[in-house]
């Protein structure tokens, strides 16, 4: 039995295929596009050209934005590459809830008839999207999850680059052991917790003829700040197609009340940011202290690398719950930050941290082992012990200090 | 009465003695131990709170090789759980989010003697695989509604109904804090920052009972512990492990260095003035801008 006809048919497929097109999932917050969106549609529209070119078709970057009145929006997507905008106007759509919004984003995504509007040259076979992207945040992550749950497809989450090609895939189960070709493969990125390893995910249809299974759209959660924007352009045209989604009477989820909280880490004003990473292993807590006392000279706010939020030490309450968390993490899967100084103190720069903070104006690092990858995004390598190093920083900055102000006096 | 659950999962220890890493870099699995997540630990708190609050029946759940039952008696100690379940079934190797999902979801069904579960808790994320997606999915599959990033909940018992209070902070946006209302059955992934806060004396005196004898009992967990395989949890082998799953680890790299324009001066500070060029340096920077 032959495994798959896509072995022998190279260009000619394109004429009945079921799944098309880009969706791009938008997130915006009272009106505004949040930045992922935009660097969304930038990737998909990256994509989206090379695919029509080396496929010869007309393939789109739709955008799907669910919101109440947010047509002004939608025209901004345009700019900034969508081809073609879903906007799901209903009032309570205005801010996102899990259980509403999977359910018209999948409503969306299995209706042909929009297709007749976006592209009517495929609106015959059209079953759903070929590609589905969302933010891996805290709305998008879960949304990806429960939609693909829903479509039963396959997601993969967190990712930073993205590559669309025609594999060779042997797989123990896909392919029951044989070589098959697959076509316009959606190559996922996604760094992973160590920040040294890549690992690359597919979302495969099973070609195994004891359990043949398609698998559509191929979905992904983007890391903000991994991609960068399309350069707004003016003066693109695309088609905004209006869309008046089934909504349940009696939605589950009630919002009481939604409040704005000051931001307790601050990285975007800050003009000197002090990150430390597991060099402060020998005495954590101490270690920490003097960190903290040298950012306090600078008036720096103070990040962690990864594996810190993960609580490796055993520290004072006060200490863990202020320093060892997530919203500190500079890095891929933390904060992008761009300061004028950026001191690393005792950590290696694993490539994930590095993507985080490689923007800086100067950078500073503390380290033992010249080595350390850390060595080649630094302007000065001091090499030595922390523990050694800044008591040096303070006592001499302190004194400098003290001098600079006696002089002004 | 309240059904409460929480579904876990046995990670690489990353603490400080335990956790090994390759001279790459790497996590070094082989030397490295295993425990109970962070996160799924404090996803047992709030089921404990539960315990304490509303007398909550908690039934914990977990998939993976038989070695996740230490996970299993670490949840049992922070949650003083009734019942300690585990999926395993060399079937479920392979699996990725969806097929890891059709089997929680069955677990979670057959949970206490096939008693609805009102309430179920999972973490934030795996500290290895670090998706996220493995709630929310299970979430859906089970029909029931899903709430993420809960900081802090509150029960009617008599209308049936949680109160949350959610964490959305999005790129480059103000943090908001929703306050929401939903009927029961929830899910609730629980964010890293929430803490249980017992507020009255008989509440902390409930909690120091429930705590001794979470101790206890996890003393001799087997006798709390029941093992699922596929048969038992009435699965379809199609849609679990590797059939199941529609995504592939298709291949892992190194990741390649970034590119750089820095060319490091390197400063070896045997002498305290050695340091005077950086100090210069720093206070320029801050000063100047």
């Amino acid at each position: 039995m032959k495994l798959s006809n896509s072995t022998t048919q190279e260009t000619n497929s394109n004429i009945n295929e079921k799944y098309r097109h880009i969706y791009v999932i938008i997130e915006h917050f009272e009106g505004q596009v949040v930045p992922v969106s935009l660097e969304m549609l930038g990737e998909a529209r990256r994509l989206m050209d090379d695919f029509n070119r080396k496929y010869d078709s007309t393939e789109k970057v739709v955008a799907v934005v669910l919101g109440s009145n947010v047509r002004k929006l939608c025209e901004e997507l345009v700019t900034y590459g969508a081809d073609s905008v879903i906007h799901a106007n209903h009032e309570e759509l205005k801010y996102p809830r899990n259980d509403i919004d999977t359910k018209v984003i999948v409503q969306i995504a299995k209706d042909a008839r929009i297709i007749k509007e976006i592209s009517p040259e495929y609106s015959s076979t059209f079953v759903r999207p070929r590609y589905m992207f969302f933010a891996a945040d805290n709305i998008g992550r879960h949304l990806s999850s429960t939609v693909l749950a829903e479509l039963e497809s396959g997601l993969a989450s967190d990712i930073n680059k993205l590559v669309i090609s025609d594999l060779d895939i042997r797989h123990e189960h896909k392919t029951k052991g044989q070589t098959v070709k697959y076509e316009k493969i959606l190559e996922m990125y996604r760094p992973d917790f160590s920040g040294f390893l890549w690992t690359t995910i597919l979302c495969l249809d099973n070609k195994n003829p004891e359990n043949l299974r398609e698998y559509h759209p191929q979905g992904c959660s983007i890391i903000p700040g991994a991609f960068k924007p399309f350069e707004k352009d003016n003066l693109r045209k695309g088609k905004i197609v209006e869309y008046s989604p089934k909504i349940d009477q009696d939605p589950k989820i009630k919002i009481i009340n939604r409040r704005v909280v000051k931001r307790t880490i601050d990285y975007e004003t800050s003009k000197v940011i002090v990150s430390f990473g597991r060099g402060i292993k020998a005495s954590p807590e101490q270690n920490i202290k003097l960190v903290v006392e040298f950012a306090e000279l600078l008036g720096a706010e103070i990040g962690i690398t990864l594996p810190l939020s993960k609580k490796p030490y055993q520290l004072s309450q006060n200490m863990d719950s202020k320093y060892m968390i997530p919203d500190r993490v500079i890095g891929t899967s933390g904060s992008k930050v761009a300061p004028t100084l950026y001191v690393a103190i005792g950590l290696s720069g694993a490539v994930q941290h590095v993507a985080g903070m490689k923007d800086s104006e100067v950078v500073i690092s503390i380290n033992t082992d010249e080595n350390s990858p850390i060595i080649d995004e630094s302007d000065i390598f001091i090499k030595g012990r922390l523990e050694d190093v800044v008591p040096m920083l303070i006592d001499q900055i302190k004194k400098q200090i003290a001098a600079i102000s006696l002089r002004s006096n | 009465m309240l059904n409460a659950a929480v579904i876990i999962k046995l990670e690489p220890d990353f603490s400080e003695g335990n956790v090994s890493y390759n001279s790459d870099g790497t996590l070094n699995r082989a030397e490295t131990k295993n425990i109970l997540g962070p996160h799924s630990a404090i996803a047992c708190n709030a089921a404990f709170y539960c315990k304490v609050k509303y007398g909550a029946h908690v039934s914990i759940g977990t998939m993976g090789p038989p070695i996740a039952e230490s996970a299993l008696k670490q949840a049992q100690m922070l949650s003083d759980a009734e019942e300690l379940n585990l999926y395993s079934d060399r079937l479920f190797a392979g699996a990725d989010t969806l097929a890891t999902a059709e089997v929680l979801k069955n677990g979670i069904e057959k949970m206490f003697g096939g008693n609805k579960i009102d309430i179920v808790f999972s973490g934030h994320r795996a500290s290895d695989g670090e998706t996220g997606q493995t709630g929310p999915q299970t979430a859906w599959k089970l029909g029931y509604t899903f709430l993420g990033n809960v900081i802090d909940f509150d029960i009617d018992l008599d209308r049936k109904v949680v109160f949350a209070k959610r964490l959305i902070s999005l790129q480059g946006m103000d943090t908001i804090i929703e306050e929401i209302e939903s009927p029961l059955p929830v899910f609730i992934t629980i964010d890293p920052s929430y803490r249980s806060i017992f507020n009255s004396i008989s509440q902390r005196l409930s909690a120091n009972t429930f705590s001794k004898e979470a101790k206890k009992h996890s003393e001799d967990y087997r006798q709390y512990l029941k093992i699922f395989d596929s048969k038992k949890l009435e699965l379809d082998p199609k849609l679990v492990g590797l059939p199941g799953s529609p995504t592939i680890v298709y291949k892992v790299e190194k990741i390649p260095r970034a590119k750089t324009s820095r060319k490091a001066e390197i400063v070896i500070p045997s002498n305290p003035n050695n340091l005077t060029p950086v100090i210069e340096k720093i206070i320029q920077t801050v000063r100047g801008k």
